[in-house]
This record gives structure tokens, sequence and C-alpha cells, in this order.
């Protein structure tokens, strides 16, 4: 690939990028969207936020693990979200789970 | 402008700044990585830093550049970064409301400048407060900094590649930062019910073709937590 090219690629994947991000807020009250939609969409976050994070918890290699490393961090990051509003033990929680239980898996 | 709406800008900045700031620490690690992928992948600092300043998006960057290193036709990577970028419609329209009485160039700055971490900062704030200057600069705080730590980070990655070792596993830094933004949600019960549904939906449906099943999922999730508010609520009633 030329160096033109590449960077019309980039331009490319930019408006691939920006359009959907900018589309509603820009359009704002043009277009409306119905409010049972609207009620709807406040889930939408969770949804997106489990669904990015639960596959990444259970899945090692490709197929489901219901014990390994990754989901054990995850959990001990969730107690410690759940136990204390400190906003930086849930990384130390999860970070040292996951860190230890790999080193002493071997 | 009048001096009631700085300080509103200001005080909106302030709290939204608070808000975000413990999600961002998961960035660095990621930012890190996206870096020294790009690096690996065949580009100069220059066209790296050209990518990251006009894509400016994780998983649209990091799951096309394969597509870019394989030299694949340019509307199948387009199509790509569309599929990957799809949630983010759903956000759009889910935030658009708090954008009400704030101009033109101001949102398609707010809608560049838009992340997972930041919707999910704002997108319930910003429906609750009336005042403009406050829901811009309530926005505007966690998203200019999220926007200059990736390009910092970023740019470290880029001159860092290979340096810090893949055995520390930071990239799990950006996980715990989802499970932070994702427990106070939870604790509303239709919203832990979206939750679970679409996380096993996504994980049950992750061979799917183009992370399509992120995108499904995403949508049952909505389903099934609009589904629990309304037996919720005629439970209540009865």
């Amino acid at each position: 690939m030329n160096d033109l090219s590449l960077w019309l690629t980039f331009l490319l994947i930019g408006l691939a990028t920006t359009l959907p991000r900018a589309g509603f807020i820009v359009l704002g009250s043009r277009v409306v969207l119905p409010p049972t939609l609207q009620r709807a969409l406040r889930y939408a976050p969770a949804a997106a936020l489990a669904a990015i994070v639960v596959p990444d918890l259970l899945v090692v290699d490709g197929s489901v693990a219901v014990i390994n490393a990754k989901l054990a961090g995850g959990i001990a990051a969730v107690g410690a979200a759940l136990a204390s509003r400190n906003p930086w033990l849930p990384f130390i929680a999860g970070m040292a789970t996951l860190l230890a239980l790999r080193h002493f898996a071997g | 402008m009048p001096q009631s709406a700085t300080s509103a800008l200001v005080a909106g900045a302030r709290e939204g700044f608070a808000a975000f700031l413990p999600f961002s620490v998961g960035l660095v690690p990621w930012a890190l990585v996206m870096g020294m992928a790009m690096t690996s992948a065949g580009f100069s600092p220059l066209e790296a830093m050209g990518m990251n300043l006009i894509v400016f998006a994780g998983t649209a960057q990091l799951g096309t550049l394969p597509l870019i290193a394989a030299q694949a036709p340019l509307w199948l990577i387009v199509v790509t970064a569309l599929a990957l970028n799809l949630r983010f419609v759903i956000f759009s329209a889910a935030i658009a409301p708090g954008f009400r009485g704030i101009g033109q160039p101001a949102r398609w700055l707010c809608g560049h400048l838009l992340t997972d971490g930041v919707f999910a900062t704002c997108a319930e704030r910003m429906q609750q407060v009336d005042d403009t200057r406050w829901r811009l600069g309530y926005y505007l705080a966690p998203s200019l900094w999220s926007w200059l730590l990736w390009q910092s980070f970023t740019l470290l990655g880029i001159f860092a590649a290979g340096v810090v070792p893949r055995g520390w596993s930071l990239e799990f830094m950006a996980t715990i930062a989802l499970i932070v933004l994702l427990v106070p949600m939870a604790r509303i019960r239709p919203m832990l019910v979206a939750a679970i549904a679409g996380g096993l939906a996504a994980t049950l449906l992750r061979d799917l073709p183009l992370r399509l099943g992120t995108v499904v999922a995403i949508v049952i999730g909505i389903a099934a937590g609009f589904v629990a508010e309304h037996l919720e609520h005629r439970s209540r009633q009865s």
C-alpha cells in the first residue's frame, strides 16, 4: 500500500468512526426517537459494558473456561468495587489476583 | 460570557472530571498497547500518530490494523470499522437529549470525542441537569482528558514498543476499568438483568464475523432490561 492510499484509508476509517458517534448528537431534536425506544436505550451502557467484559473474563484461547485467572481477577475487582468507595482498590485487587494466580499456576 | 455561565461550565467540568478520573486509569495500558500494535504493523511514528489523531477509536483502530497490514480491499476495511463502531449509534442516540441547547460546532466536537467511558460517565447525569453550560462542561472535561491521555500514551507506546514485558498483562486494567463502571449501574435490578443477558449473549455469539456478536448481544441485553423493568412495574402494581 503506497503512502497516499494509507492516508486515504485512515481518513475513511475516521469517517466510519466519527459519523456513528456524532450522528444523533448533531441531529439532536430534528430527529426524535420515540420515548419507548429512549427508555429502552437507557439499558445500552450496562448491556454494552457487559458484552465487552464478560467474554473477556470467560473465554480463554477461544473456549469458555469457568475457572481461570482473569475471571478470578474480575470477581476480585467486583468485590472491591462493591465493598469500598476507594476508586483505585478494584484495580489493585484485580491485578494482584490475576498476577498472583498466573504466578502460582506457573 | 456572563460570570455565572462560566462558573457553571467550570462546576460541571470539575464534577465530570472527578466522576471520570478512576476510569481513565484503564485508558493508559490500552493506549500503550495501541501504540505498540501500530508500530509492529509497520507504521512509521508519523503514520501511527496520524491514524491516532484522525481515527481516535481503540477498537476500530485495533480491529482494522490487521486488515491494513494484509492489504485487504478498502471497502472491507471501512465496513469492518463501521461494524466496530455500531454501538456508538446507540450511545449517540441515548446521550443526544443531554445536548439540548448546545450549538452545532460543539456537537460535532463532542460527537468526535465520544468514547465508551465518556458515555458511561455522562449519559445519565446530563439528562438530569438543566443548565446548558454545566452539561457542556460535564461532558468536555472527561472527553478532552481522555483524548489527551490517549494521544500521549499512544505516542509513548509507539516509542516504547517492546520495552514493557507482555507478562505484566497490563491490558487487564482496561477490563477492570469497565467493571468499575458497570458495578454501580448493576445495583438497579433491570440494569443487572440487561448486563447479565448482554454479557452471556456476547460470550455465546463471540464467533460471529466482524464482531457482530457484540452488537446483537447489546440489543438482547437492552430487550432483557426493558422486559425486566415492565415485569417489576407490574408486580409492584398488583
